[in-house]
């Protein structure tokens, strides 16, 4: 029995190995990529030993003392940051998936609605411009707007007999400019993803459904939407499996390390950077693999729900 | 009847105009806005604030940047174009290799290898393990290298291009082998120039990522004579953010040179200067690459 176990693997291990000789040159050519992402994703994977300990530079990431699980502890009751941050996080999420659905979809519907050539032309060129831009780039628009002394709104305040708010110093106002901004950078791209599943949509059936009388509403309510709907629910899973990470560009680019901002707009992420720096590494890389794990299992049950829809074929 | 539908009809393309047409507006006006204020000249903008038509037309600041900081803006332009150019052709032939390799169906162990891309995206050591190995073992602080290796690969994109090469038939592979060509003749000869559509939008993607990239710089690089264009700009915002939060005291804000609002601005159209230019020919073209490429099977 041991023999022939053995035998089998030997087996099998010339079969890999020959598979590997016959097909050199494929192989050859994954490894630069497959190195890229040794180095930058498996390898630091030992690093997440220090959420488990007390990490210092001197005695490295296996020498520190080890501390359990002392450092969630921290983060979910010593001083409770987990459920503001995981509430920042989901709550400017959600809002981005609901507009990022609506938004673009109604772009590419009425995108197929509107006639002039050059109308078209410029509106979409327009729409996907912002895309093309660093949150950094947005962050000066947005403070374009929102300055105190010269921002525009305030401006138009002050000519409407308004106070002036000093927008900067008023953390209510942040979730919805953060999800506004993110709506006008992705809603052109997005758009033309729904765009590429319209065009691939059977004509006749519109032609179809003209001539036994149905309007343009009903065309989109009964054709159009249901037929788009594979499309959206791909995206919205997608963006339901990454619903605990923020997009650290977008907070950091916009608000900046503006302290009196921090508790509406810090999301994991940015908490994860900015504890770094105060906190100390364990503590931070604690609240780094608490962010994975859930990622780790929200994009599992997302990607169950993709199969259970698409016939088996899962987001990944 | 046949009224009532005609109406019907007719108001959903007249809200279609009016949607669009405000959408557009709304992306673009920003824009506009920031251009006419680097125009204007400061005192009138610190009178009137920002507005839509540039006041008191000036190329003031413009002049006044470069003769103040123009050694700087250059030096960083230098740096991110350099990024840019050598991130982006790296990134290129990295990532078409291996999408080419893992398309090819007679490759045993391709799933293997899209597993092992795909587990990346999946789950991840998260931030700080990322940082120490990068700073202790690959010691990337304040090196250019850690402006365009951690970015170097995007399995994304690798996902993407393999969409495309999969498009190739098998049989056109076949053949070139008969004729004694290998796996890498038959990707440069064959699969490249077939796939010229898909590489060249994955190539603005990475570069766009290349130019538009300020967080390997905050990560790594303190070190201001390697400071990419974005991340010269974050900066001088970020100055201004903490003194408009109030919670620098006055006194300290005194000290500190703020920029003015029309040198901001025109450091936000220098910045994406290239993107403008370039924008009516790439616009286009990148929207059919990535409907050709969104399109599954």
């Amino acid at each position: 029995m041991i023999m022939r176990a053995k035998d089998g693997r030997i087996k099998k291990k010339n079969g890999l190995l020959k598979e590997i000789n016959d097909n050199k040159i494929l192989y050859l050519m994954c490894l630069p990529a497959l190195v890229v992402l040794l180095l930058f994703c498996y390898i630091p994977f030992t690093g997440i030993w220090m959420a488990f300990t007390d990490y210092n530079v001197v005695d490295g990431i296996f020498g520190s003392k080890f501390v359990g699980l002392d450092n969630f502890r921290y983060f979910f009751i010593g001083n409770s940051m987990a459920r503001r941050v995981t509430y920042n996080t989901l709550i400017i999420n959600i809002f981005c998936i609901i507009f990022g659905l609506i938004i673009p979809i109604s772009i590419a519907i009425f995108f197929n609605e509107v006639k002039g050539k050059l109308f078209k032309k410029v509106t979409q060129s327009a729409m996907f411009f912002p895309y093309f831009l660093s949150w950094v780039v947005v962050g000066a628009i947005v403070y374009g707007f929102f300055s105190t002394d010269v921002g525009m709104v305030n401006k138009v305040r002050e000519t409407l007999g308004l106070d002036t708010i000093s927008w900067y110093a008023t953390p209510k106002y942040w979730k919805p400019i953060i999800i506004f901004a993110s709506v006008w950078k992705w809603s052109g791209y997005n758009s033309i993803i729904y765009m590429a599943a319209m065009a691939g949509f059977d004509a006749s059936l519109f032609e179809a459904a003209e001539i036994d009388g149905a309007n343009k509403f009903q065309r989109i309510l009964y054709l159009t939407l249901p037929m788009l709907k594979p499309t959206a629910v791909v995206l919205v899973l997608l963006s339901v499996g990454r619903i605990f990470y923020g997009d650290f560009g977008m907070i950091y680019g916009i608000v900046g390390n503006n302290a009196s901002l921090a508790d509406a707009v810090t999301v994991i992420d940015t908490y994860v950077y900015s504890s770094m720096k105060t906190l100390g590494f364990s503590y931070s890389t604690a609240i780094g693999l608490y962010q994975s794990i859930m990622g780790l299992i929200l994009v599992t049950i997302s990607n169950k729900f993709a199969k259970k829809i698409n016939d088996g074929e899962g987001l990944f | 009847m046949k009224i009532q539908k005609s109406f019907s009809d007719r108001l959903l393309t007249t809200i279609a105009y009016l949607f669009m047409g405000l959408f557009a507006v709304i992306c673009l006006y920003p824009l506009i806005l920031t251009l006419s204020v680097s125009l204007s000249s400061e005192k009138n903008v610190a009178i009137h604030g920002y507005s839509i038509l540039p006041q008191g037309f000036s190329l003031n600041t413009y002049i006044y940047i470069f003769a103040h900081s123009g050694k700087k803006i250059l030096r960083s332009y230098g740096i991110t174009i350099f990024v840019t150019a050598v991130g982006t052709l790296g990134a290129l032939l990295i990532t078409t290799m291996i999408s080419f390799a893992i398309s090819v169906k007679t490759l045993k162990y391709r799933n293997v290898i899209a597993f092992l891309c795909n587990f990346t995206i999946i789950f991840s050591a998260g931030l700080i393990p990322w940082y120490i190995v990068c700073i202790n073992y690959y010691h990337l602080r304040n090196s250019i290298l850690a402006l365009i290796l951690p970015s170097i690969f995007s399995v994304w994109n690798m996902f993407l291009l393999r969409t495309y090469f999969s498009y190739i038939p098998p049989s056109l592979y076949e053949a070139a082998k008969i004729d004694g060509a290998n796996y890498f003749k038959i990707y440069y000869k064959i699969a490249l120039p077939l796939c010229k559509t898909g590489i060249l939008t994955v190539g603005l993607m990475y570069a766009l990522q290349y130019w538009n990239d300020w967080w390997n710089s905050l990560m790594f690089i303190n070190d201001k004579k390697l400071f990419p264009l974005q991340y010269y700009l974050y900066n001088i915002l970020s100055n201004v953010n903490a003194i408009s939060s109030g919670l620098v005291p006055s006194g300290a804000a005194a000290n500190i040179a703020l920029p003015a609002e029309t040198v901001k601005m025109a450091v936000t159209i220098i910045t994406i200067g290239p993107i403008i230019f370039l924008y009516p020919f790439v616009q286009k073209f990148f929207i059919n690459g990535i409907m050709t490429g969104a399109v599954k099977e």
